[in-house]
């Protein structure tokens, strides 16, 4: 049997697996207790700190920098026309201001016409990793420390213990090693954990040109005639290890299976036999781990994606990038979920939901950038202003709920909304380890 | 010869007696040299991602990495969440790299004991225990010969590589 034959019928067998009854970790026989909206969902940490002003309530500059144009940046997303001037945030043309050719839009209809909008969202961590952890554990993570694996259950692991999914049906796909990003596939909780971990990729390190260098020549050994061997007599080494009392190493449990089907998706990428669909305009971080996130979607069709995005946290220090940032995460999010309707599998089965991890302040810093347009922070109470939009099966088109002085929906929500939506809500409401505040979305309508 | 004499005489031989018999060559105590090794049971410390990448390195070439691939390696790591995952495809890129050094097939077969010993010395800083040291013989000998590519050895170098005891120091 050659490598491309077994990989595949392992998958089959993989998949067949799963579609069998069996026992879960959990000691029930088929975990999920409710029924599912949709089979698969994709969830977009629309991160590095958004303001509301220049997002759902479509200021432009109206609100940050005393240059009265309002207007949508975020057309992709939201409904609403764009600025009319002062064009700043979109591509480079080859002669004229720089940042003045928006993006156009990829959806025909903007995802908040296709689905559900809550505008005005509390957001209780004002950090970036706090805030990241209060997006995947639903819980407001008060006591969670930088460089710290999350002290609650991630969505991750309420998928895979009580949906029964294995580890290549969960996947997080992370923007950057730092910042402590890639803590966020697993919790340190007592009753899940590692077993019950994501699989994890920093695509713009793992496939770049680091990647290249040190990953892309691996030597091709024969799944079964020679890895097999490496995985008995590594087992043994590991079971003695065991009976002596050697320590035990977080593993998340992909199966031998899993493990190959990770390394041929890996060797595809960086040696160019998988092609990447990224987005129309791809010049930045953000949009080139989107594509990486439609690429593992199409290959591995998880239940459960994650994705995250932080390039607007230039914010800090730079305006004009930052609304450019803006612009193309919506142009990211759009791209998604095009590409999402268009797959053979995900159309019509799958859900998003985006939801920025914290706001930024209602006042600037001091830093000017290169349009002498002030930077802002994110430390006051403005910070904690969010928005979350989903859509897809059983979501309701083209509502809004809730506004700018009836706030509706906490960032701690979306756990719940996620868990209901792919039917095992109740068992994540038993564990006991979400925000005591936290609803499901869908009971907030 | 007069009794003063004769007691000078007699003394002086029993002070040179007790003198002499006292003064016996003490007999000296030394160590013969030995090879200590850890037990398995004292490696309680994870190595860091850069400990394991560094010290793979110098287990499968004999030689240090450059802190300019320590650093690069590592940051690839820290990309993927399976690390047993990335540790496979880092040694497998490894194993692709000329200057590894690898007993032969033939040289296994031809001394599987010294091979066994030689490669717990070297992955797991340790002597194996008779248990592992016949596990390993019989599995070996069942296997090795039918293995195609000729690269065995290769394969066990592989599986201490990944082994947890290897993650730990």
């Amino acid at each position: 049997m050659d490598r491309r034959s077994f990989i595949k019928k392992s998958a089959l067998a993989s998949a067949g697996a799963i579609t069998m009854p069996y026992i879960l970790p959990s000691g029930r026989l088929f975990a999920s207790t409710g029924s599912a909206m949709a089979e698969y969902v994709v969830y977009v940490l629309f991160a590095g700190g958004v303001r509301q002003q220049e997002s759902v309530l479509q200021r432009y500059l109206a609100d940050s920098q005393n240059v009265n144009f309002e207007g949508n940046i975020m057309y992709n997303m939201l409904n609403g026309d764009p600025p009319p001037a002062k064009i700043a945030y979109g591509t480079d043309p080859s002669v004229g201001p720089s940042g003045s050719n928006p993006i156009p839009s990829i959806l025909s209809q903007s995802l908040e016409s296709q689905g559900t909008l809550f505008p005005e969202v509390h957001a209780s961590n004002a950090g970036h990793y706090g805030g990241l952890n209060t997006l995947i554990t639903g819980n407001t993570a008060v006591t969670q420390g930088l460089r710290q694996k999350p002290l609650f259950p991630t969505l991750f692991e309420y998928t895979r213990k009580h949906l029964g999914a294995s580890a290549t049906e969960t996947w997080f796909i992370g923007n950057t090693i730092n910042n402590s990003v890639p803590l966020l596939n697993y919790s340190v909780h007592e009753d899940y954990g590692a077993k019950y971990g994501a699989n994890m990729l920093i695509p713009n390190t793992t496939f770049s040109s680091l990647g290249q260098e040190h990953l892309a020549n691996a030597k091709v050994y024969h799944p079964e005639e020679e890895l097999r061997h490496v995985d008995i007599m590594k087992n043994f080494l590991n079971k003695n290890w065991e009976i002596n009392g050697g320590l035990t190493l977080a593993d998340i449990g992909n199966t031998f299976e899993e493990r190959e089907m990770v390394k041929t998706y890996m060797d595809g990428v960086l040696n160019g036999q998988i092609s990447i669909p990224f987005p129309p305009v791809n010049d930045n971080g953000d949009l080139r781990n989107l594509g990486y996130a439609c690429s593992v979607l199409d290959y591995f069709t998880p239940k459960l994606t994650v994705v995250n995005m932080s390039a607007v946290d230039g914010c800090h220090s730079n305006f004009t990038g930052y609304l450019q940032s803006l612009h193309r995460a919506d142009h990211a999010v759009g791209h998604l979920w095009n590409f999402i309707q268009n797959h053979p599998v995900l159309a019509n089965k799958t859900a998003l939901i985006a939801t920025p991890e914290h706001g930024r302040n209602a006042n600037p810093n001091s830093i000017l950038d290169e349009n002498d347009w002030f930077g802002y922070d994110h430390s006051d109470s403005n910070s904690n202003r969010i928005f979350t939009l989903m859509a897809g099966p059983g979501i309701q088109s083209g509502l809004k709920v809730g506004s700018e002085s009836n706030p509706t929906g906490r960032a701690t929500d979306n756990v719940l909304t996620i868990a209901e939506i792919l039917g095992f809500k109740s068992e994540v409401q038993a564990s006991g380890a979400l925000d005591p505040q936290a609803q499901s979305l869908f009971d907030r309508i | 010869m007069s009794m003063q004499v004769l007691t000078k005489f007699f003394l002086t031989l029993f002070l040179g007696g007790i003198l002499f018999s006292s003064c016996q060559k003490e007999p000296i105590y030394e160590v013969n040299n030995e090879n200590l090794y850890l037990v398995s049971a004292d490696k309680d410390k994870l190595k860091t991602n850069t400990q394991y990448i560094a010290i793979l390195h110098a287990n499968l070439f004999q030689k240090a990495l450059s802190a300019n691939d320590l650093v690069e390696i590592q940051k690839l790591i820290e990309s993927v969440g399976d690390k047993r995952v990335i540790q496979e495809v880092i040694i497998s890129n490894f194993l692709n790299k000329p200057g590894v050094i690898i007993p032969s097939d033939f040289e296994m077969l031809s001394d599987v004991d010294g091979f066994i010993k030689e490669t717990y010395e070297r992955f797991l800083v340790r002597q194996p225990t008779q248990a592992e040291l016949t596990y390993f013989r019989n599995y070996i000998l069942q296997n090795a010969p039918s293995n195609t590519q000729g690269r065995f050895a290769e394969l066990i170098y592989f599986s201490f590589a990944l082994s947890d005891e290897y993650q730990y120091y």
